[in-house]
Formats: C-alpha cells, sequence, structure tokens
C-alpha cells in the first residue's frame, strides 16, 4: 500500500471543505478525483501535499506520517492549477534553484530539461512563457526529486488542444514508468482516457470509489454533467 | 542547514535586484544626502545675521550704527515697508526684520520664521550682545549656550533617517516582499523541498538586515561621518535591523497578499516612527514614546552619535530589541507552521 488515508478532514465552514475521508492507494495507480467546484477536491490535494494542515486524520505515504514533512516532501510532487514559478527568471533557474534545496546534482536539471522539451526555452524567462510551458516546466520541477507519487490540481485548465495533449502525453509517460498519479479533472475525456481508478466528491464527502467503467454507466457521472 | 540558507538568501537578493527594492535602499539614502547638502549651502551663507529694516520706520541711531559696526555678523537689508519684509522672511533673503512694537510703540518687535528656532535664539542673542556693548554694560551672565547634540544638521538629524530606513524596510519592504511569495505560492513551492522553516526564516531576516545595514553604511559613506564608538554603534545597528526584520517578517505573515501588507505596514510604519522621531520636540511624545520599540533604537542611536554614548550604559534597550526580534521570529515560525493565510 503506497497512500493510506484515515479520516483525513478539514472544515473551513459550515459549507466548504472536507468531510473526515478514508481511502488506500496501490502503488501504479492512476485515479482521477472529479466533482463540483467546492467539493474538496482541491483541499484534498493540498493536504496530501502539505499546503493545507489537515484538522484530524492520518495520512501515510510509503509508511511514512504526513507529518514529517521532510522525509514527505521527497515522496510526493505536488503541481497545482496555477503554476508558482519564480517569474522573474529563466526557467534554468527555476530548476536549478529546486535542484539545490533538493540536494540534486544539476545533471538531472539537464535531463528534465531534455525530457520535457524545454531546452529551447532554458534561458528564457518564465514570465515570457505560454501557460502551457509554465505547466510543463511546473511538471518538471515536480519530477527532480522523481518522487513515487504525483498530485496534479487540474493539470490541463486553461490549455489549448495541443499543450492539453502534451500533458496526457506527459502523464501517460510517467505512469508507464511505474509512478502514482493522483489528479482532479472536470474533463469527461480526460478522466475516461486516463484513469485507473476514479473518485467523486460531493460537498466535501466522498460519494463513489471505483474502476472508471462503473462510473461512466453510474447515476452520478449523468448528475454531475447534467 | 548553512548551505540551504545561503541558496534562499542568494535567491531573495536576486529578486530584491530584480523587483529593484535594491535600488530603491540605495536611492533613499542618495536623496537624504542630496537634501541635507543642500540645507547645508544655505546654512553657510546665513552664518551672517541679515536683518530687514523699513526704510520709513524711525531707527534710534545707536541700533543702525552697532548693527553696521558688527559687519562680520550682521548685514542690514532696507524694505520699503512691511509687506517686502514679510516676503523676503519667507524667500529666507532675510532672517529676521525690526519693526515698531504694536503693544510698546518705543520699542520694537523683531519678526521671524521660527519663534522656537536656534536661528531665533542665536539672533536674539547677538542683539543683546551688541545693546550691552552700545550701552557700556557688563557681559550676560550666560558667556555661551553649549549644545548637548554636536554637530551640523546633517549629523542632527542622522538618528531619524536611519530608524525610517530601518522602519521603511521593516514595515514596508519585507511584508511586501513575503505577502507576495505567499499570494504567488512561492513559499508553498519552497516548502515542497526538504528546508525547514527556520532556514527560510532565516534567510529573510538575513535579507532585510543586509537592505538595512546597506543603505545605513550608504548613508554613513556619502555623508562621511562615523560615531566615535564604532563597535557599539555596531551592536545597535545590528540588533535594530535584527529585531524590525523579525518584526517584519511576522507582519507579512499576517497578511494574505502585497496590498494587505502594504497598509498594514503603514499603519505601523508612521506610529513607529513619528512619536520617536519627534520625541526631541514635545513633552508628551518623549512621554509615549519609550513605550514604543522604535524608541529603544532611536534613543541609543541619538546618544552615541550625537553624545558619544557607550553600550554599557544602554544595554536594556540593546536586550529589549534582541529579544522583541527574538518573540517575533518564534511568531513568524508559528504561523508559518499553521500555513497562516497561504
Amino acid at each position: 500500500m503506497q497512500l493510506e488515508i484515515h479520516n483525513i478532514a478539514k472544515r473551513y465552514d459550515q459549507n466548504r471543505g472536507l468531510a473526515p475521508t478514508s481511502f488506500n492507494v496501490v502503488k501504479g495507480e492512476l485515479i482521477a478525483i472529479v466533482g463540483h467546484n467546492g467539493a474538496g477536491k482541491s483541499t484534498l490535494l493540498k493536504m496530501l501535499a502539505s499546503w493545507i494542515v489537515p484538522d484530524g486524520g492520518t495520512v501515510m505515504i510509503d509508511g511514512i506520517d504526513l507529518k514529517n514533512r521532510a522525509a514527505i516532501v521527497r515522496k510526493v510532487g505536488f503541481i497545482p492549477e496555477d503554476p508558482n514559478l519564480f517569474d522573474f527568471f529563466s526557467v534554468e533557474y527555476n530548476l536549478k534553484l529546486f535542484a539545490m534545496l533538493n540536494q540534486i546534482p544539476f545533471l538531472r536539471v539537464e535531463a528534465i530539461l531534455d525530457e520535457f522539451n524545454l531546452l529551447p526555452f532554458r534561458k528564457t524567462k518564465v514570465q515570457a512563457l505560454s501557460k502551457g510551458l509554465k505547466q510543463r516546466v511546473n511538471i518538471g520541477r515536480a519530477l527532480l526529486s522523481d518522487p513515487p507519487l504525483l498530485i496534479l490540481d487540474e493539470p490541463t485548465s486553461g490549455l489549448d488542444f495541443e499543450m492539453t495533449k502534451e500533458i496526457y502525453r506527459l502523464l501517460n509517460s510517467m505512469h508507464d514508468a511505474g509512478k502514482t498519479i493522483i489528479f482532479t479533472s472536470h474533463r469527461p475525456e480526460e478522466i475516461k482516457n486516463l484513469a485507473t481508478r476514479i473518485m467523486v466528491l460531493h460537498q466535501g464527502s466522498l460519494i463513489f470509489d471505483g474502476l472508471p467503467g462503473a462510473y461512466f454507466q453510474s447515476e452520478i457521472h449523468e448528475k454531475l454533467y447534467a | 542547514m548553512m548551505r540551504n540558507i545561503l541558496v534562499l538568501l542568494f535567491n531573495d537578493l536576486s529578486i530584491a535586484f530584480k523587483n529593484k527594492t535594491f535600488f530603491l535602499i540605495l536611492f533613499i539614502p542618495l536623496f537624504i544626502f542630496v537634501s541635507l547638502n543642500l540645507i547645508d549651502g544655505s546654512k553657510a551663507e546665513a552664518d551672517k545675521i541679515k536683518i530687514g529694516l523699513v526704510q520709513d520706520e524711525a531707527y534710534a541711531p545707536k541700533l543702525t550704527s552697532s548693527i553696521k559696526a558688527a559687519g562680520k555678523l550682521m548685514e542690514i537689508t532696507w524694505v520699503q515697508h512691511e509687506a517686502e519684509g514679510v516676503r523676503l522672511l519667507k524667500e529666507h533673503k532675510i532672517d529676521g526684520m525690526l519693526s515698531k512694537d504694536e503693544k510698546v510703540p518705543s520699542r520694537l518687535a523683531l519678526l521671524v520664521l521660527k519663534r522656537e528656532s536656534l536661528h531665533t535664539i542665536a539672533i536674539v542673542q547677538s542683539f543683546s550682545a551688541l545693546q550691552k556693548a552700545a550701552e557700556g554694560r557688563d557681559p550676560d551672565w550666560i558667556a555661551a549656550v553649549n549644545s548637548l547634540h554636536e554637530g551640523g544638521i546633517q549629523r542632527q538629524t542622522l538618528p531619524t533617517w536611519i530608524l525610517m530606513l530601518v522602519l521603511l524596510i521593516g514595515f514596508i519592504i519585507l511584508p511586501a516582499q513575503i505577502a507576495e511569495e505567499k499570494e504567488k505560492k512561492l513559499l508553498l513551492a519552497l516548502l515542497q523541498t526538504p528546508i525547514h522553516e527556520v532556514q527560510w526564516l532565516i534567510a529573510k531576516l538575513l535579507l532585510g538586515m543586509i537592505l538595512i545595514i546597506s543603505a545605513i553604511l550608504l548613508l554613513h559613506l556619502l555623508g562621511q561621518f562615523g560615531p566615535v564608538n564604532f563597535l557599539d554603534y555596531m551592536a545597535f545597528i545590528v540588533v535594530g535591523s535584527f529585531c524590525f526584520s523579525a518584526y517584519g517578517v511576522c507582519l507579512g505573515f499576517l497578511c494574505r497578499n502585497q496590498a494587505s501588507a502594504r497598509t498594514l505596514g503603514v499603519i505601523f510604519y508612521l506610529p513607529h516612527l513619528l512619536p520617536s522621531a519627534m520625541s526631541d520636540v514635545s513633552e508628551k511624545l518623549t512621554a509615549i514614546a519609550p513605550f514604543l520599540p522604535s524608541y529603544q533604537l532611536y534613543q541609543p542611536l541619538q546618544a552615541i552619535l550625537l553624545e558619544d554614548g557607550k553600550l554599557a550604559n544602554m544595554s536594556f534597550d540593546w536586550i529589549y530589541l534582541f529579544l522583541l526580534g527574538l518573540l517575533m521570529f518564534y511568531l513568524s515560525y508559528l504561523l508559518m507552521k499553521k500555513r497562516w493565510l497561504m
């Protein structure tokens, strides 16, 4: 078992947040988390990435408690919806900064630049890049330390068709490389093409957890996209 | 640990260069220096007191002849009427004007810009000395007026400028930079690496201290004035920059974005600056100012720079600033651990 979540919860006010939720994730799964805006998807992901401190519950990743942040950060790579990079600086600077803080040799930066087709943009300031390219840099940065678990919050939001296809290709190649991936999405075709398991959150509660086939035949899917 | 702090500090300094913060820090001392130099220029010319006399006024011959005799001290400027004298006074072309006193017409009244200024005291003193010499009376009981605070206006206002720089960086620049990192989720990105929260906080403190010390150093280099007790002075600059950098980091954590950080910064900046900087001219402010941390920096700086004071006599202020800095650092750490407003 790679990820064990037991009664994790976060409440912002009476109608928002995440009710106590439990589930397990096995290594190599590609999980799509689906739900309306405010259903608690991003809250769940941000808690797993240590961006938000949960009100209660426990999370174990590869047997390590989420509270042990220094150890957990090497296990989890989080890619938020909006790329959070140092805009003033180049792609290379951003990757090298995080490589230094992760104590990773710069050779890995070169490999990431090559793997993500970022070599032509290495000296370009991040602020001059399109959102799709920024998202590629963001994913590359998350993969610097080669974490076994990747968490992506709406990775294709606001991207054009070509960039969306590029992100799908990256996700598939990372999944093929044996990584466990959890992502949120509003796009049914994205969920259908990528996910090996689907979880549905509604008003902060987990109301469905199963295979894509079962989900697309269920009433939940119809209600969600009615 | 040190490696991560240095990497973060280098990144912070690079941001400070890119967003022009560093240039702002260097521009302020330059602006102060130029302004003070302009003040000094007019003061040198004002060494000779320029007195305006109204042409139609019937002055005692003894008075005009005494003023003319004291040519090295005073200079007469004849004006056609009082309105012209007032205009010249406002334009700083004369220092004072003698005209008939409305209450006692047989005597004269001296019109000046500010009654409480040191320059007015000097004019009155000079007239008193002239009158006594003309009447052949004994000299004044007081032979000289010695100031506790030595030096020209540049040196006398130095503690105020230093306090202004420290508070500007501590309360306005640092909180805005921290709020920006929070707003753009850059801090959370950095916390996705194995760095410890304390390392990030130390890097931010060092950034604040480097900015403050650079600005103060430039102010000293431009003005070419150094303190007599250099080590004592540096001890206060270092602890002051530590305290107000920690204060600023803490304020940054209380804000969700840059706009609120700037507002909160100004709310803290003015009440810390004005009572301390103006405590010399108001009894009430002198009573209030000691309750502010800024006064615990301002007062020792004033003592060291203007009265050759020593650290040994101001250990309470030093410890106070250090402990306050530690408290603010700890509060920032707690807020960071809770991911407050991130």
